[in-house]
């Protein structure tokens, strides 16, 4: 077992390393739904199949899939790298490597967690995840619809094509608009 | 323990009435699209909102936990849902003259801002981190699409984009650190956050530290502070104008009421304490000191936001039992003054066709007196200068901290605050020089007028009779 979580252990973090380090779109998506099925792995060693398999079907189905497409169906398979300035690289690796050390450092203390309560067999099943869901969690379950429904009425909103065109005048640029452009 | 049948018997608290009241309004407002009537559309999300007000004020002690002590519906956050609710239904009203030339979505963005108002009041009544981090989503998502709302401006798109992917960071942190606290204390409910926290040795428990460092990161991003802050003038900027008022007066309270209800009660270990102070030291002379160079009104707004933001964290430090009434005083009179001047803004951004430069203001005495002079009492207000509200909120904020033993920093918030003076006087300078040349004069709708001059007579009144705002 312990095998087995090293394994899938060591795939999601090579994978996700991949995930920002690949230089074709592609490349990278494919890499994270690796991620996410050995992230489905640990769900297993857990004994949440529930959770894994709900992991599997909507991330790496139904998401990474659709990710898929739209990368081929736009094209946007090119390795383009956008112009990123010295001091913004800079400043990113410096944020990075600070936050990765604290997150070293503070492991390095040596982190004690033993678990809370035993270890039930059952935590992961449906029945348990369903019970849970509707009683103790069931505000948060309720109210994540309207979170849902914001989203969709998004998506349409933004995706919707305009029927005619804006009577208003179009804006003026600004002055640091104008500067921005010719820069 | 509170079991599922009691889902029907909760309906009948007040609380859970207006989530489902307003989380209704949003539907409806949704299907009075399809009639194409703005104005019916605003007035019944108006009506709405009032309709929240009442329930929420009828019960004002009644303070139970619901859903097994997930969320409290307490003064404390009924207070803040009150002004928050007041808060949009101004913004509603100016919104009527505001989305009167456009043609699509108006009564999507009104259904999304009350949305985005559901989030807000889940976040002030939470009990339990799970609700926290569902509802600053739900206080989020609806904001990175209004951002956008206009759709054939670029600067729109950036700000929607730039919204979009430093807020999906900042929950990526937020939901990092929750995930460690739990991991730490084995709950979500703030009460058990809060015990462990008590016993002195768990603050040396590196999985909390990092908890609570990852979980204030992901909240210091909503409210502005620096440095989480990058976010905040492009967005502003780029944003409708009403958008921005929404999320520098709603969203904003809606943070702070979150953050402070979730340290509120906290044992804080010394090191977060120390990260707090940083925090707030920064943030004050960040946000000021950039603010001088501003000339655009929005993005001096944003900077006088992030300003605000310092204030507000002061107050954080070393927190009593005054602090709740301090920091809800503040936000509610900074929320006031705000929108009128964003009001003001638009009227005069429309006459110079466009351009946010704060010259657009000149000749404002000149043609609109009495807006001239709401819009001075509204900038004093923010600047602090006595006899407005906004002086008496920092006022407040300073004693709280210099009694907290703060002296240094407070030393340094109140020369923030001279500084700060400066950059709302100019714009009092540009709104009382004339104006040379001719311009389009500036229009004022009635509804906007009566919006304006409830804002600048409430921070006069306010600022006089500080007692008439408190929880």
């Amino acid at each position: 077992m312990l095998a087995l979580f090293y394994l899938f252990a060591a795939i999601s973090v090579i994978s996700a390393l991949i995930v920002v380090s690949a230089r074709k779109p592609v490349n990278s998506v494919i890499a994270l739904v690796v991620c996410f099925l050995s992230i489905a792995g640990h769900y297993v060693l857990l004994n949440a199949q529930f959770l894994a398999m709900v992991h599997v079907i909507v991330y790496t189905g139904a998401i990474m899939v659709l990710f898929l497409f739209v990368i081929m169906l736009l094209n946007l398979n090119k390795a383009t790298e956008p112009m990123k300035s010295l001091g913004m690289r800079v400043a990113a690796i410096t944020g990075g490597a600070l936050l990765f050390i604290t997150l070293a450092a503070a492991i390095r203390q040596g982190v004690h967690i033993e678990s809370a309560n035993p270890f039930d067999a059952g935590v992961g099943l449906v029945r348990t995840v369903g019970h849970v869901l509707f009683t103790e969690f069931l505000l948060p379950f309720e109210v994540s619809s309207v979170l849902f429904l914001s989203a969709i009425v998004g998506v349409v909103m933004l995706a919707k094509k305009e029927k005619h065109q804006p009577e208003a005048p179009v804006e003026p640029l600004t002055e640091a608009e104008r500067a921005r452009r010719t820069a | 323990m509170r079991r599922c049948n009691n889902f029907f018997q909760a309906y009948r608290y007040t609380e859970m009435s207006v989530l489902v009241l307003l989380s209704v309004l949003g539907v409806v407002l949704l299907y009075l699209g399809l009639f194409n009537n703005r104005g019916a559309v605003a007035g019944v999300g108006i009506a709405g909102l009032l309709a929240a007000f009442v329930l929420i004020a009828s019960d004002w002690h009644l303070e139970s936990p619901l859903f097994n002590g997930i969320i409290q519906f307490d003064t404390y956050a009924r207070s803040f849902s009150l002004v928050m609710i007041v808060v949009t239904v101004l913004l509603f009203l100016f919104g009527i003259d505001y989305y009167a030339k456009v043609k699509e979505n108006v009564a999507e963005q009104y259904a999304l801002m009350v949305f985005s108002l559901v989030g807000g009041l889940l976040i002030c009544s939470f009990t339990n981190l799970v609700v926290l981090f569902l509802g600053i989503e739900i206080l989020s998502i609806p904001l990175y699409i209004l951002a956008g709302g206009k759709r054939d401006s670029f600067r729109s798109g950036e700000a929607a984009f730039k919204y979009f992917l430093q807020g999906s960071f900042a929950s990526a942190f937020l939901l990092m650190g929750l995930a460690l606290i739990y991991g730490a204390t084995a709950s979500f409910d703030l009460a058990a956050v809060e015990a462990y926290s008590a016993v002195p040795a768990n603050g040396q428990n590196m999985i909390f530290l990092l908890g609570l460092f990852l979980t204030i990161a992901g909240v210091a991003f909503k409210v502005a502070a620096v440095p989480f802050h990058f976010w905040s003038p492009d967005v502003y900027e780029g944003a409708p104008t009403l958008i921005t008022a929404f999320m520098s007066t709603v969203v904003k309270t809606a943070a702070f009421a979150a953050f402070y209800r979730f340290i509120a009660n906290l044992q804080l270990p010394g090191a977060v304490e120390t990260m707090l102070v940083v925090m707030t030291i920064c943030t004050l002379f960040l946000g000021n000191i950039v603010a001088l160079r501003q000339t655009q009104f929005k993005r001096l707004m944003a900077y006088s936001s992030i300003a605000h933001t310092g204030f507000l964290l002061l107050a954080f430090l070393g927190t009593d039992a005054r602090t709740p009434d301090v920091l809800f005083y503040y936000l509610g009179t900074y929320a006031l003054a705000t929108v009128g001047l964003f009001i003001v803004l638009t009227l005069a951004k429309r006459a110079a066709l466009g351009d946010e430069h704060i010259r657009i203001f000149r000749g404002l005495f000149r043609s609109n007196p009495w807006i001239a002079v709401a819009a001075l009492l509204m900038l004093l207000s923010l600047a602090g200068i006595p006899l407005t509200a906004g002086f008496v909120a920092k006022y407040r904020v300073f004693v709280l901290s210099l009694t907290n033993g703060y002296i240094w920093t407070t030393v340094l918030a109140v020369l923030m605050a001279v500084v700060g003076i400066y950059y709302y006087i100019l714009v009092v300078r540009e709104a009382f020089t004339p104006q040379e040349q001719e311009t389009k004069p500036i229009v004022v709708a009635p509804l906007n007028w009566l919006v304006i001059s409830i804002c600048g007579a409430a921070v006069v009144v306010l600022g006089v009779m500080p007692g008439l705002l408190r929880m």
